[in-house]
């Protein structure tokens, strides 16, 4: 399901990870083991987003933060996005992060 | 005894307590409220997954990496220091000697103990 | 003696390094025999300016929080390994043998 995401403009990786971290399936421009690395990744960052959001809610106590539903972190060439257990690499001269935001948030609630 | 109930009876030890890595189940002693210690436990369990993830990182391409397994982490204040190892964490004065004290305890009881990637 | 230099001199150092306010390496010394490299300091000196961002959030939520001061701004973070440990502040750090860290030590030297 996931692998037709990989239509969408700009978008060169798309992978699915467990709660533990490993990788589920993924598919793109780059090899099995650099997607299991990614899937730990993601994951690991999916942590720490929830522990940082958690914080943020507990000191200013303002609702609609937390549990975080994704994150993602912008390079100068590409972007790193994740929402729930998917995680997607994504080319900045060529991608819209709208859309792959909301497309990811749509397959994330498959 | 526990780890973090011994550690609370120790010179300069403001309170300890230990954290699940799940959930927010907590325990400690010491001088802070019930909401004070509930606060310490999501934030010292933040960071250790954040450290975690970086010694991860630090040694995804080394082969002789010093930090494998991140063991624990301090951060100072001007008056405290919070220290953390495993699931456990101290709030200690920053009086002279104590620190180093407090510390040898703290990896003397809990170097070997389990890594949080078994407990989450 | 530089700063580095001081830092090199507390027991069981094997290697201090200086970095820049985002992270990146700007000078370091490392102990004979240490498999450190300047890239692994360049990537510890990053752990330390993320931690200390990420302490500082802490720390004014904290006593914002609770009415506790004591803890901002921050002076230091540690990060603990099996056999290593590593000590920054400001834009210097340092990397020391568990069994020997005298870490209260390695704070003042950082803090001179």
């Amino acid at each position: 399901m996931i692998k037709q995401l990989l239509a969408l403009d700009g978008m060169l990786v798309i992978c699915h990870f467990r709660d533990d971290g490993t990788l589920v399936e993924g598919y793109g421009l780059m090899g099995e083991d650099m997607m299991q690395r990614l899937a730990k990744f993601a994951h690991d960052y999916k942590r720490m987003v929830q522990g940082n959001t958690d914080q943020f809610s507990m000191f200013t106590q303002l609702p609609g933060w937390a549990p975080p539903r994704g994150w993602n972190v912008r390079g100068a060439q590409y972007t790193v996005c994740s929402v729930g257990n998917l995680v997607c690499f994504i080319d900045n001269a060529e991608a819209s992060l709208n859309e792959v935001m909301r497309e990811l948030d749509e397959a994330a609630s498959y | 005894m526990s780890v973090f109930s011994e550690l609370a009876g120790m010179t300069g030890v403001i309170a300890a307590g230990e954290y699940s890595y799940r959930g927010d189940r907590y325990n400690f002693r010491g001088q802070l409220s019930e909401d004070m210690a509930r606060m310490a436990s999501i934030m010292c369990r933040a960071t250790t997954m954040s450290t975690h993830m970086q010694s991860d990182i630090l040694c995804a391409n080394s082969d002789n990496c010093p930090f494998e397994e991140a063991h624990g982490w301090v951060v100072k204040g001007p008056q405290f220091t919070v220290c953390v190892m495993a699931n456990v964490f101290c709030f200690v004065s920053n009086e002279p000697g104590v620190f180093n004290r407090i510390f040898k305890r703290m990896r003397d009881s809990l170097m070997d103990a389990p890594d949080v990637q078994e407990m989450v | 003696m530089s700063s580095l230099d001081t830092l090199m001199s507390l027991e069981g150092a094997s290697a201090a390094f200086e970095f820049s306010a985002t992270g990146e390496l700007t000078g370091h010394r490392v102990a004979e025999g240490s498999s450190l490299t300047p890239e692994s300091l360049d990537l510890l000196a990053h752990v330390f300016v993320a931690n200390i961002a990420i302490a500082t959030m802490q720390a004014r939520g904290w006593e914002s929080s609770t009415g506790q001061g004591g803890f901002y701004p921050i002076q230091g973070f540690t990060l603990v390994g099996f056999e290593w440990s590593t000590v920054g502040n400001g834009h210097r750090g340092v990397v020391l043998r568990n069994d020997v860290a005298d870490f209260e030590a390695a704070y003042a030297a950082l803090e001179s």
